[in-house]
């Protein structure tokens, strides 16, 4: 009984590490452009599709190819900004989070037409063998990822708290007019934003489907990450991490024991209740900026 | 602006929509167009034209609250889902007349959209924006877990009947598509136009300023999305009457996100931009739909699928491009072309 509790746990908690993964890319790219990426899972599937075709498909050794996919990835989120957000520096916060909207759906038909509906199985990245303590399993994947997310979390949070070009991409999260009449190139940070997002998206993608089947279906995590970045504040990172295993630990023990009495899918549908009462009662979040006016 | 001679005398003919006998005669022949089309063309384009008039039930009504009042609503699928389920759930299960379950539809969406709206008090912008996501979520998770629609299953629903007639054939629906449509749509062109409409663009273009000027900010933003919610009701239950079988995966995120393509690329802040919006995208839909599988037979490389996935890609970046190319809209375009052609052969 204990160690099952204990089980849901830990499994919670690192499931929310890997939304807190995904979320961290929605931090990243609304940090560094004041972009609200909506298309957030459709980067995931990108990546996990270019994981999956440079290795299962061209046949290139892990070592070579997952580096490999991690340039295509971070050269797709630089097209992505030359193509259409370099032309919409400085426009309205609706126009932005509209575009990232139609790039969802681009994104989206894109994977389709590339790579088809089919569901593919996704290379083995980390060990199938999960680690086991004597009752706890705990799956390899999942252990590996959230660890990496800590390290990426801390990173990117001394990066861009810290040091001078973090700075810079922070300023021009502010307010482009600003930053740009400080002499702060937006449209660089904007690139640079979009690389990072699309990378995390990758491990996220590697993480989450190590061992399972890749398919464009997905792209949900990225909307099961929405209340961790919301729960965090869109502009805190390392509060990503905490939100994370917040929410992970919350939603798998709904899951576990509250679904089999209900006889429903409330875990699901839980993050989004979480979203909810954050949006009423504290729309900041944890750590976020206290910008936000209501009227 | 007004064709040359055409100046206004009254402020009713000032406020007109109306405004010349050209214009008279041009709505007169479309309306006889649209109510003799039933005749003219065969089944198949009948039901896409009932599915276009559904949509611009609901397409009207996002354009109310993203297009007028400003607010981002990424729910609007969801809203019509409610009234969907609504109206087919009365309809199956206390055998409700049509006329009783439409409206009711459109008072459940209402009231859902509204409770969203509310969310105002609290926040705005992209965060409220956040919150319809949030309903799309909730409106999936209740329908299939409420008792009263049917879970996965669905509501299946009887025909509408009228009299002891039944409005099960194809023009039938279309003519009762067409009224309610028309009803809607005028009703939108009055709201945007009285003093709601007003305080909406208010709102939308910068609600401080709206808010020194003694309106009430959040019961606007409310209102907006109680009357687009309404819309997006009507318009669903107009749709369970059209398929007769409601479920829940009709009305999808992806379905609100197709409907604000259709009022971004019809124009923000114009119901007619809408109505243009709805047509294009919809025959843009059904072309990709009839002519997919006749391309895929002389290609069949192709495969099936890339139908779909093509008019994916193709609708994404007919979004990106309105938005960085022509925000505004087709409607825009439209009048900057009538205004230069009005004005020839003067610069201005």
């Amino acid at each position: 009984m204990i160690f099952d509790f204990l089980n849901y746990l830990i499994n919670g908690a690192l499931v929310g590490l890997l939304y807190a993964l995904v979320a961290m890319g929605f931090v990243v790219i609304y940090r560094a452009s004041k972009v609200f990426n909506m298309a957030q899972g459709e980067l995931v599937v990108f990546g996990g599709f270019m994981v999956w075709w440079m290795i299962a498909q061209v046949g290139l050794p892990l070592s070579i190819g997952l580096p490999l996919a991690f340039a295509a990835a971070i050269l797709f989120g630089l097209a992505i900004e030359r193509i259409f957000f370099s032309r919409l520096a400085g426009e309205s916060v609706f126009a932005m989070v509209m575009v990232t909207i139609g790039l969802l759906i681009l994104i989206r038909g894109l994977i389709l037409v590339l790579f088809g509906p089919a569901v593919r199985p996704f290379p083995i990245v980390f060990p199938l063998k999960p680690i086991i303590f004597g009752d706890i399993l705990i799956p390899r994947s999942l252990l590996f990822g959230g660890l990496i997310t800590i390290v990426v979390g801390f990173g990117l949070s001394w990066f861009f708290n810290r040091t001078r070009t973090g700075l810079r991409m922070t300023a021009v999260a502010e307010d482009h007019e600003v930053a740009l009449s400080m002499g702060i190139s937006v449209k660089r940070s904007i690139a640079f934003a979009w690389a990072l997002g699309s990378a995390l998206s990758t491990i996220g993608a590697v993480i989450y489907l190590s061992g399972k089947s890749l398919s464009f279906l997905a792209s949900d995590i990225g909307l099961s990450a929405l209340p961790v970045a919301l729960l965090a504040g869109f502009e805190s990172i390392a509060g990503v991490l905490l939100a994370g295993l917040i929410v992970g630990t919350i939603q798998g023990l709904v899951t576990a024991y509250v679904d089999p009495v209900v006889g429903g899918a409330v875990g699901s549908v839980f993050p989004f209740l979480i979203m909810l009462a954050i949006l009423f009662i504290r729309p900041t979040g944890m750590f976020g900026w206290k910008i936000i006016q209501r009227v | 602006m007004d064709p040359a001679g055409v100046f206004a005398t009254s402020f009713e003919a000032d406020a007109a929509l109306i405004r010349t006998r050209k214009q008279w005669l041009a709505l007169a022949l479309f309306a006889l167009l649209l109510i003799a089309l039933p005749w003219l063309i065969g089944p198949r384009l009948l039901a896409i034209l009932t599915v276009m008039l559904i949509s611009a039930v609901v397409a009207v009504g996002l354009q109310i609250n993203t297009g007028y009042a400003g607010q981002i609503n990424l729910g609007q699928a969801a809203f019509m889902g409610v009234g969907a389920y609504v109206a087919g759930a009365l309809a199956a299960g206390w055998a409700l007349p049509f006329w009783l379950t439409i409206p009711l539809g459109g008072l459940a969406a209402a009231a859902f959209g509204f409770a969203f709206g509310l969310s105002a008090v609290r926040i705005k912008g992209f965060y409220l924006a956040l919150t319809t996501i949030a309903a799309q979520s909730l409106f999936h998770f209740s329908i299939l877990n409420l008792p009263w629609f049917g879970g996965s299953n669905g509501v299946t629903l009887a025909p509408a009947s009228l009299f002891g007639f039944e409005l099960s054939s194809d023009r039938s629906l279309y003519y009762l598509c067409l009224t309610l449509t028309t009803v809607m749509v005028c009703g939108a062109f009055g709201i945007v136009r009285g003093r709601h409409g007003r305080a909406f663009i208010a709102v939308r273009d910068d609600d401080v300023a709206a808010g020194m000027m003694g309106i009430n900010v959040v019961r606007t933003k409310a209102t907006a999305f109680l009357i687009g919610a309404f819309y997006a009701g009507i318009g669903g239950a107009m749709w369970a009457y059209f398929v007769r079988f409601v479920a829940v995966d009709q009305f999808t995120l992806f379905h609100s996100i197709w409907f604000i393509a259709m009022v971004i690329v019809g124009g923000m802040g114009s119901i007619t931009g809408a109505l243009i919006g709805v047509f294009i995208i919809k025959a843009m839909q059904e072309t990709f739909v009839t002519l997919g599988p006749s391309l895929v037979s002389y290609i069949p490389s192709l495969g099936g699928d890339i139908v779909y996935s093509v008019m994916n890609v193709f609708l994404g970046g007919v979004i990106a491009a309105f938005l960085i190319f022509e925000p505004r809209g087709l409607m825009h375009r439209w009048n900057i072309m009538k205004q230069s052609y009005r004005m020839w052969p003067f610069p201005y």
